[in-house]
């Protein structure tokens, strides 16, 4: 099987439409055509395209039932031309040549087929839309939260560890207090927590007395067990993404366990039963949040020996023990994880929407509710700090709705919402609790809580604040957001912008923007990497779990460390490496060299590897099961990097198959099959962004030839300016790509996508450029691209949505 | 598989009408089974501490012709009784009598070494098999003909709050134990949750519908048409909910349970008598076909003040037998344990099948049991097993009386009536010469 099938590479990433859209129009006055409307071509042109062109592919270019593909593209005039020219009609091309395929490509142009033309045709608007289901998620999680108080974050890590020298966590015998990395001990026969400390005499005696009852005991069972102590670890874990996880607890001993639930452990295997024991459970987890964790180990005499070990299988990796930067010391609160699952969102864009809604959906939404309102009505005297008996409790309570459904809406309710949100659900003579159901049910169900502010009506600095939190945190706006748009502190860009360096030291923007990086990478596509066993030995789960791994811990410090710089994602030619990876590509750990996790920065300067586009998990996942793939790549970075848009391919072609060419190499063989003129439209651009990435195989390891031959990693890539940029190898187009301004439009372009989840254009074509420009003062500072973004975004939405209205 | 923790899980599944389906298929006139015969139920009813030998066992075998004293509230259901004595737990190695006593009873089989320390002999952790209850449901859910909405339903009443050998008598598997659910609200929530929070949610949805409306009027026209289609979906909500609770009100009535009550010793009497009530409303609804009712636990504590007895019942049982006061105590004590499976025995007899001739007590095989044949010997020979009811057509009205027979058999038996015909169930050594074969 090979790792990404062309099917999968032709999926359409129909956002890449509008990321060349702004990105052509930005570019615009270097455009190798006049765009201006009425000029003479197109009368002739018109007339031609009816007579010869319109039967196939329909009137404006919209397609027939023979030929449904419409007419859009982003090749020029000239090259269009002499498609026209050689090609069309299709069996006769020498019907239409020489100036006629000029005149109609001149009125297809501009009619319906450049951007420019499809942007004057359907000038975006601002979307209306409903959450995400990610959105949701989050917006619910923050909104429970909202009523506990958030935890400690800082860069501690591990979990606290308490040690007592007897099997209950008796806190007089408590001997050691110190912070565990990782949990992952085996004690065989001895007692970590007798430190040989002389106790006090009271203790002592205690002790004494209780030696004497135990040797009693032992004298009775003779045993050569373990020795009797206990340990409690606490903390937090750290989940990286959201999806299921897997917890799995090995030992020989007693352990309880709880995660995210405070009243009861999800393992409590007090009892000990059998050797060698596994507990596991599965949990989902939101990503990029904390979630409290709490386990007793006890071992006792009756064991024979002390051991345990805490594993995880995370989303897309295989099991390891829990590694240290997952776990941090300090407690948190419990997350409101909805169980409920919701049908995807639509993905057509490139991105998630929320523009449609379904019944699944509906069903989806009514079932959430209920199921966050039975939570909220259990959990009513922590969260609303009401007891059962408190004189004042219905006001309490009132009190509580009120403040829940404001938080839910991101506004302060009017008097009528009050009405029906708050009065009209606490009646007369019925059971507080029920009151309180109906109303968190009811507010869960609003279209105030479900949609987006956009779109209805004028916006003030609430609607600003909750454009602000969704774009950065895909959530409700905080205690401080909600803070400054009461106090109309979110009026002029300076307000906003600040509003925005504020929220991006938060979990909620780290996860955000890793989901982006993912999506960007098509990481999120690349599940299940395998290869062929005898070509690769070696490159098995684990491995790929740990490359995978290494991209994220490099991401991660990318985007948070001192330097988030764009085009460092290209330049950077150290990778983290474990001692596994270090041992496939060829690389040595020096001991003691400092590592995270066992992970270490190393550098690949000599191999001309650079950037994350030549990161071995990116190279393996744009390959085969045996070979690499010069066109995923080249697609990938056509695509994704340069905000290219390809249509799909427009004859079914089934890779040629290595064997069948066993003296071609990669390249050769990829030159061969795409020697076609259909084929070569699109190829000519994609082949030769792949074939720098040649030196590195379908693993990503370095290689200087294949079949014998040296490796020829020389490729090109014709700007939208027609200038044609050459480069020989991984590094060489990397340094091209880092610099083009093609390269930056197309990040912010997906950027604005991603984190405002709305058409760029909508905004202005002014204001996204500003953006792009300041990108670019700015040191193409990512983080500071993000809060632009955000910020941008909501003043412009701001501003048109009181034109708009007036 | 791990297990999944969820206590949500009941929302796992997509669109309101397949989670109502539960409701619509039990529905009699939409019932399955009436194609394949009548429906066979098992109920386990657990009480702790062993019984008074002489106050318990029928003198003579045979005919059932009068009941000693401890099982007196039987009398009106003397005809549909069976007792077994002789019937002996045979399972041995790590634990003592007591958590063996439990953990072995239901499973057959030995429990895995580990660290809980009883009494005497060696410490032990849980069974190393599923019990008869949970291998009878896992058949009757694999045929659609007999699968229900919970397939079994564990009922407890003054279950301490700990997991350890001794609280734990059902084994979904080997390490596997299952918590009985001893408080009636939460054992409401599971049955009847999702019909409270459904009318909660027909409630609001003509609130929802006026706001609905009311932001559709700042929307754009374009904008608009989702809203439309969103309210669109909210109506049609509205009229699957109303079906689904007029069905379920076909099917039977919402049971109201005496709000309020809390887990505490005195209130054991109604605590039980609500979860029999549960019980008997769930096999109405079909919820279940298997299900048991752990009346405390092993070594049980409870100090039954309601009959006069002041002293914890386990403290009470260790009393020999020559302490005529102990024994007089131990008497009212398994009376009243004795009572509560007269009280469901008498429910089931009013309640008629839905759908089918008879009663539910037509249908039900209860097996009253307990871990030890006597307190204070802690044997586990003589276990005291008490049959009662229609359900697997056994011969009732008799007094049975077996050589030493392992309690394996008669698990074994049990599996057999519903049609499950294992040939062996625990422990094999000790299903030698198969079920047993004079209690049809």
């Amino acid at each position: 099987m090979p790792a990404i099938r062309h099917s999968s590479a032709i999926v359409r990433l129909r956002g890449a439409l509008l990321a060349t859209l702004a990105v052509a129009l930005a570019s615009a006055s270097l455009a190798p055509s006049s765009i201006a409307r009425g000029d003479k071509g197109s009368s002739t042109g018109a007339l031609i395209y009816a007579n010869k062109c319109a039967s196939c592919h329909g009137a404006n270019g919209a397609g027939t039932d023979d030929y449904p593909d419409p007419l859009i593209g982003d090749k020029s005039v000239l090259e269009l031309t002499s498609l026209i020219d050689q090609t069309m009609p299709e069996g006769e091309p020498e019907q239409c040549v020489g100036p006629d395929a000029e005149a109609v490509a001149k009125y297809i142009y501009d009619e319906f087929y450049s951007e420019f033309a499809q942007v004057r045709r359907a000038p975006p608007e601002l979307e209306f839309s409903r959450l995400t289901v990610r959105q949701y998620e989050q917006s619910v999680a923050d909104l429970v939260g909202s009523f506990t108080g958030g935890g400690k974050r800082d860069a501690d890590r591990g979990l606290a560890a308490e040690y007592f020298n007897s099997k209950r966590h008796d806190r007089r015998k408590r001997t050691i207090e110190r912070r565990d990395a990782t949990v992952d001990f085996d004690w065989q026969k001895a007692n970590p927590a007798d430190t040989g400390e002389e106790p006090s005499d009271e203790e002592k005696k205690k002790a004494e007395e209780e030696k004497k009852k135990d040797d009693d005991e032992k004298k009775k069972k003779k045993k050569d067990g373990a020795k009797e102590f206990s340990v409690v670890w606490t903390g937090s874990l750290l989940a990286p993404e959201t999806g299921d996880y897997e917890i799995v607890l090995y030992t020989d001993n007693a352990v309880k366990f709880w995660l995210n639930e405070s009243d009861k452990p999800v393992v409590d295997g007090w009892v000990r039963s059998g050797k060698d024991i596994q507990h596991r459970v599965s949990m989902r987890l939101l990503g990029g949040r904390s979630y409290p964790v709490r386990l007793e180990f006890s071992s006792s005499d009756d064991d024979d020996i002390a051991k345990i070990r805490v594993a995880w299988k995370p989303p897309h990796h295989v099991e390891e023990t829990i590694p240290e930067r997952a776990l941090t010391p300090h407690w948190s609160p419990e997350v409101l994880v909805v169980a409920t699952p919701f049908p995807p969102d639509d993905r057509s864009s490139g991105y998630e929407k929320g523009t449609a809604v379904t019944k699944e959906w509906e069903d989806a939404v009514a079932f959430a509710a209920m199921e966050v309102s039975r939570y909220v009505v259990d959990e009513l005297p922590r969260l609303a700090n009401v007891k059962s008996d408190d004189g004042e409790r219905e006001k309490k309570l009132r009190e509580f709705c009120v403040r829940w459904v404001e938080t839910a809406f991101r506004r302060p309710l009017t008097d009528e919402e009050k009405h029906l949100y708050i009065e009209r659900q606490f009646k007369e003579g019925e059971n507080l609790d029920a009151s309180v159901h109906r109303c968190v049910l009811l507010s869960l169900l609003s279209p105030r809580f479900l949609y987006r502010e956009a779109k209805q009506g004028p916006m003030d600095d609430y609607a600003v604040a909750s454009w602000l939190s969704y774009a950065l945190w895909d959530s409700i706006p905080d205690r401080q957001l909600r803070e400054a748009a009461a106090k109309g502190q979110l009026q002029n860009r300076d307000q906003v912008y600040a509003q925005a360096e504020r929220m991006l030291d938060d979990e909620r923007t780290r996860a955000k923007l890793r989901v982006f990086l993912h999506q960007w990478l098509n990481v999120d596509r690349m599940h299940d990497l395998k290869k062929d066993g005898e070509v690769y030995p070696g490159f098995d789960e684990r491995l790929v779990s740990d490359l995978r791994t290494s991209l994220d811990l490099y991401l991660e410090e990318f985007a948070w460390g001192d330097a988030p710089d764009f085009r460092r994602l290209f330049l950077d030619d150290e990778v983290y490496l474990n001692e596994r990876l270090a041992e496939f590509y060829g690389k040595t750990i020096s001991p003691g060299t400092s590592a995270r996790d066992g992970f270490v920065s190393v550098s690949f300067e000599e191999e001309g590897r650079a950037g994350v586009l030549a990161h071995p998990f990116l190279l393996a996942g744009f390959a085969y099961d045996k070979a690499t793939s010069p066109i995923h790549r080249g697609v990938f970075i056509a695509r994704n990097v340069l905000g290219r848009r390809l249509k799909p391919p427009p004859i079914a072609v089934s890779p040629l198959a290595p064997d069948l060419h066993a003296e071609l190499t990669t390249r050769e063989r990829t030159i061969l099959q795409t020697d076609i003129a259909a084929c070569k439209t699109c190829h000519a651009m994609i082949n030769p962004l792949g074939f720098p990435l040649e030196q590195f195989d379908a693993v990503g390891r370095f290689r200087k030839e294949e079949k014998s031959k040296p490796i020829d990693a020389e490729g090109l890539y014709v700007t939208r300016d027609g200038e044609t940029a050459k480069f020989d190898g991984a590094k060489a187009m990397a340094e091209f790509l880092a610099q083009s301004p093609e390269t930056h439009e197309s990040f912010v372009e997906q950027t604005y996508q991603y984190f405002v989840k709305q058409p760029p254009l909508a905004l202005g074509k002014e204001s996204f450029d500003e953006s792009v420009r300041r990108f670019g003062e700015n040191g193409y500072n990512v983080r500071k691209l993000i809060a632009d973004a955000a910020t941008t975004s909501a003043l412009r939405a701001r501003e048109l949505s009181q034109t708009e209205n007036k | 598989m791990p297990a999944y923790v969820d206590r949500r899980s009941f929302l796992k599944t997509l669109g309101l009408s397949a989670a109502m389906y539960p409701f619509l298929c039990n529905l009699p006139s939409l019932g399955m089974e009436s194609s394949t015969g009548r429906k066979k139920r098992l109920v386990v009813m657990f009480s702790p501490n062993g019984i008074v030998k002489k106050n318990f066992w029928p003198d003579e075998a045979g005919e059932l012709k009068a009941f000693k004293e401890i099982l007196s509230p039987l009398e009106p259901y003397r005809d549909r009784t069976l007792t077994l004595h002789g019937v002996c737990d045979k399972i041995r190695g790590d634990g003592d009598n007591h958590m063996r006593g439990i953990g072995c009873l239901l499973t057959g089989v030995e429990l895995y070494p580990g660290n809980i320390q009883g009494g005497s002999h060696t410490p032990a952790g849980w069974a190393s098999g599923i019990s008869i209850d949970q291998e009878l449901k896992n058949f009757l859910q694999a045929n659609p003909a007999t699968k229900t909405r919970f397939g079994s339903l564990e009922f407890g009443v003054s279950v301490p709050d700990r997991a350890d050998t001794w609280t734990r008598m059902s084994y979904s598997g080997a390490n596997k134990p299952i918590a009985p659910i001893d408080d009636p609200y939460q054992m409401f929530q599971k049955l009847y949750g999702n019909v409270k929070d459904q009318a909660t949610l027909r409630s609001v949805l003509d609130d929802l519908q006026e706001d609905l409306a009311k932001v559709k009027s700042v929307v754009s026209t374009e904008d608009r048409r989702l809203l439309e289609e969103h309210a669109g979906f909210v109506r049609a909500m509205e009229q699957e909910l109303q079906s689904a609770t007029e069905g379920a009100a076909v099917a039977h009535a919402t049971p109201e349970l005496e709000p309020g009550i809390r887990e505490e010793n005195d209130n054991i009497p109604k605590l039980a008598k609500m979860q029999i009530d549960l019980m008997v409303s769930s096999f109405q609804a079909d919820f279940a076909r298997v299900a048991s009712l752990q009346i405390t636990n092993s070594v049980g504590g409870a100090r039954m003040t309601w009959v006069g007895v002041d002293e914890g019942h386990h403290a009470l049982s260790h009393e020999p037998n020559s302490n005529e006061d102990a024994q007089k105590k131990l008497v009212k004590i398994n009376k009243w344990y004795c009572e509560q499976l007269a009280y469901l025995v008498k429910r089931l007899d009013e309640t008629p099948e839905p759908g089918g001739p008879g009663s539910l007590l037509d249908n039900t095989l209860i097996v009253w049991t307990n871990e030890l044949g006597e307190g204070n010997s802690h044997t586990l020979d003589d276990i005291p097993f008490v049959l009662v009811g229609g359900g697997l057509d056994y011969k009732m009205g008799r007094a049975l009386k077996y050589k030493d027979v392992p309690h394996n058999r008669l698990l074994l038996s049990i599996a057999h009536g519903f049609g499950h015909e294992m040939k062996t169930f625990g422990n094999p050594d000790y299903c030698g010469d198969g079920p047993l074969s004079d209690l049809v």
